[in-house]
């Protein structure tokens, strides 16, 4: 049998060459080694998206890469999902994800709630082409900690300046944090309409997101 | 000498030939729909799209309300998907149709129907063009849109798998099928040339570099866009969305006469890169100037653009449709003033 240490370069490196096949397979393996599930998930697959999203910054991997590896990881998180305890020291923190209204572009989307799903976020996607007013309806249904909206068309990103507007008007406002994201949306424009943050990537999207909700988390208490 | 009409102007500028026209050609190739002309000639979408005559009334507002010097359909990229069979969102008055289902599941499904320009919207675009034709065409030019071949195979296959395709299919499979489509482009084309259309625009966002690797484009998209240049016969301009500069050194070997960049790629960079060899146009971003910015943020970015060559003043993409009307004007008042004599 493979060693723990075997099973999990075999893991990392299948995610990164985004071989479903082979990412399975190591999961099958670490299931049968006895292997953590929700370490090899949230740990490794995470190491190997940071992996993946260096080299798409450095221009190594671009989206066709970055999509095949996040298969492969969802593809092992499939086989591994029964074995997975999560985390029951603290509750997960709430991230509603979605592409506003009128855009139906969502690979960077899906790639954040892949990323923000190995992370350990409790992560609720919208889909794309939702009503701007279904963002805040949900932010109240759930009690979320974060609202990430994404638009990739420069004809629909005013509708994220206006689900801001729309927090703001329910007065909830202060109570979740907001990131944005989408090709032609840039950090200048993003703090410009009132967000949070906009990380640059899919990786860097769970760095800011920690961040976010440690922030919130002292500022507003509980919901 | 009297004055150049816009038609010749446009010829001149996007073939790079705009130092023997008498000023820059404020022609915009892209999306030029905006709400406050919809209001103005009372054609808003999403009837517009669909109903012939308020198709006319919004195509000729480019020129009627704005001052732009051409007219373009047809206003969204909808059309091939449309007819190959997906469903349509057709959105609302600030917001363009878009593709909601594909209908292809794999590479070998996809089949163009003999009749397809007898299909969904493609009789009212080169009816809507010729009766353009007919009525302005000997001042201004028409220009016939169509989505490029990736953008339609993101649409019919679902853009996710597509992009998996290219690295988990043979690449010449992948080619094979974007080939296919470049067909129904070039047929497209062709009727709309008959017709009176004199420039075509493919417009190709989805082969953004922020989703391909420049050694796809060069590989695989570069010999389809060479097909349907050579194939084409007129002035083509190319329009890829989002930070193309990687691909500028590729541009050339597509045989297009004019490369229209988005706001992130510098156009003097570009300029500089490939100026000489092909047209680089736009230089207004929709979005800090045309949408949020004012007449004044407009005309200091149009100039700027000018300064650093452009060959025809437009925006940098499509125009957001709640871009205000006098922004949009500032672009056409900046063109209008620079003389080149």
């Amino acid at each position: 049998m493979a060693t723990k240490e075997e099973i999990v370069n075999g893991f990392i490196k299948a995610i990164v060459d985004g071989d479903e096949a082979a990412s399975v397979m190591w999961a099958k393996q670490g299931i049968d080694a006895k292997v953590d599930a929700y370490e090899l998930v949230t740990k490794h697959g995470g190491d190997a998206m940071s992996i993946v999203n260096s080299k798409y910054e450095k221009k190594e991997f671009f989206v066709p890469e970055v999509l095949c590896s996040a298969n492969a990881l969802n593809a092992a998180v499939d086989v591994l999902a029964p074995y997975m305890k999560a985390d029951k020291a603290s509750e997960p923190a709430t991230v509603i994800l979605g592409v506003v209204e009128g855009d139906i572009h969502d690979i960077g989307k899906n790639l954040v709630k892949i990323m923000l799903s190995a992370a350990g976020f409790r992560v609720v996607d919208l889909g794309k082409d939702v009503p701007l007013m279904q963002f805040v309806d949900k932010t109240k249904e759930l009690k979320a900690d974060v609202v990430g909206m994404s638009a990739l068309m420069s004809t629909t990103m005013p509708s994220m300046k206006k689900v801001i507007q729309l927090l703001q008007e329910a007065g909830i406002r202060d109570k979740v944090k907001v990131i944005v994201g989408g090709g032609p949306v840039t950090k200048e424009w993003a703090l410009s309409i009132g967000a949070d943050d906009r990380p640059h990537d899919a990786s860097s999207a769970v760095g800011a997101t920690k961040e976010l909700v440690a922030k919130l988390k002292a500022e507003r208490g509980a919901w | 000498m009297g004055e150049m009409t816009p038609r010749k102007r446009a010829l001149l500028c996007v073939t790079g030939n705009k130092r023997k026209a008498d000023r820059i050609s404020c022609l915009d190739t892209l999306t030029t729909c905006t709400v406050d002309q919809m209001n103005a000639v009372k054609a808003p979408f999403p009837e517009a799209n669909r109903d012939p005559e308020l198709a006319f009334r919004l195509a000729a507002a480019a020129w009627e309300v704005v001052g732009l010097e051409g007219f373009k359909m047809p206003f969204d990229l909808c059309v091939e998907a449309e007819a190959l069979g997906c469903k349509i969102n057709w959105g609302r008055i600030d917001r363009h149709p878009s593709v909601e289902t594909h209908v292809f599941n794999d590479l070998k499904d996809l089949k163009i129907p003999e009749d397809i320009m007898d299909r969904g919207r493609f009789p009212l675009k080169h009816d809507v063009e010729l009766r353009l034709m007919k009525e302005y065409g000997d001042y201004l030019p028409v220009v016939n849109q169509v989505t490029g071949p990736f953008t339609i195979a993101g649409h019919v296959f679902g853009i996710e798998r597509f992009c998996i395709w290219t690295k988990k299919r043979p690449l010449e499979e992948v080619k094979e099928a974007l080939m296919t489509i470049s067909e129904m482009n070039i047929a497209d084309c062709k009727k709309a040339l008959k017709s009176g259309s004199e420039i075509v625009c493919i417009a190709d966002p989805s082969a953004t570099s922020d989703i391909l690797s420049p050694v796809f484009f060069r590989d695989v998209m570069v010999p389809v866009y060479r097909n349907m240049a050579t194939k084409i016969g007129a002035p083509i301009v190319l329009h890829i969305c989002g930070n193309t500069t990687a691909y500028l050194p590729y541009l050339p070997d597509t045989g297009v006469d004019a490369f229209s960049v988005d706001a992130q790629v510098d156009i003097g960079f570009a300029k500089a890169v490939v100026g000489n060899k092909i047209a680089i146009v736009g230089g207004v971003p929709t979005i800090t100037a045309l949408l949020f910015g004012t007449p004044q943020k407009v005309r200091e970015a149009a100039i700027d653009a000018i300064k650093k060559g452009v060959d025809v003043l437009m925006p940098s993409c499509g125009i957001p449709p709640r871009a205000p009307l006098e922004n949009f004007k500032a672009l056409v008042e900046v063109a209008r003033c620079m003389v080149y004599q």
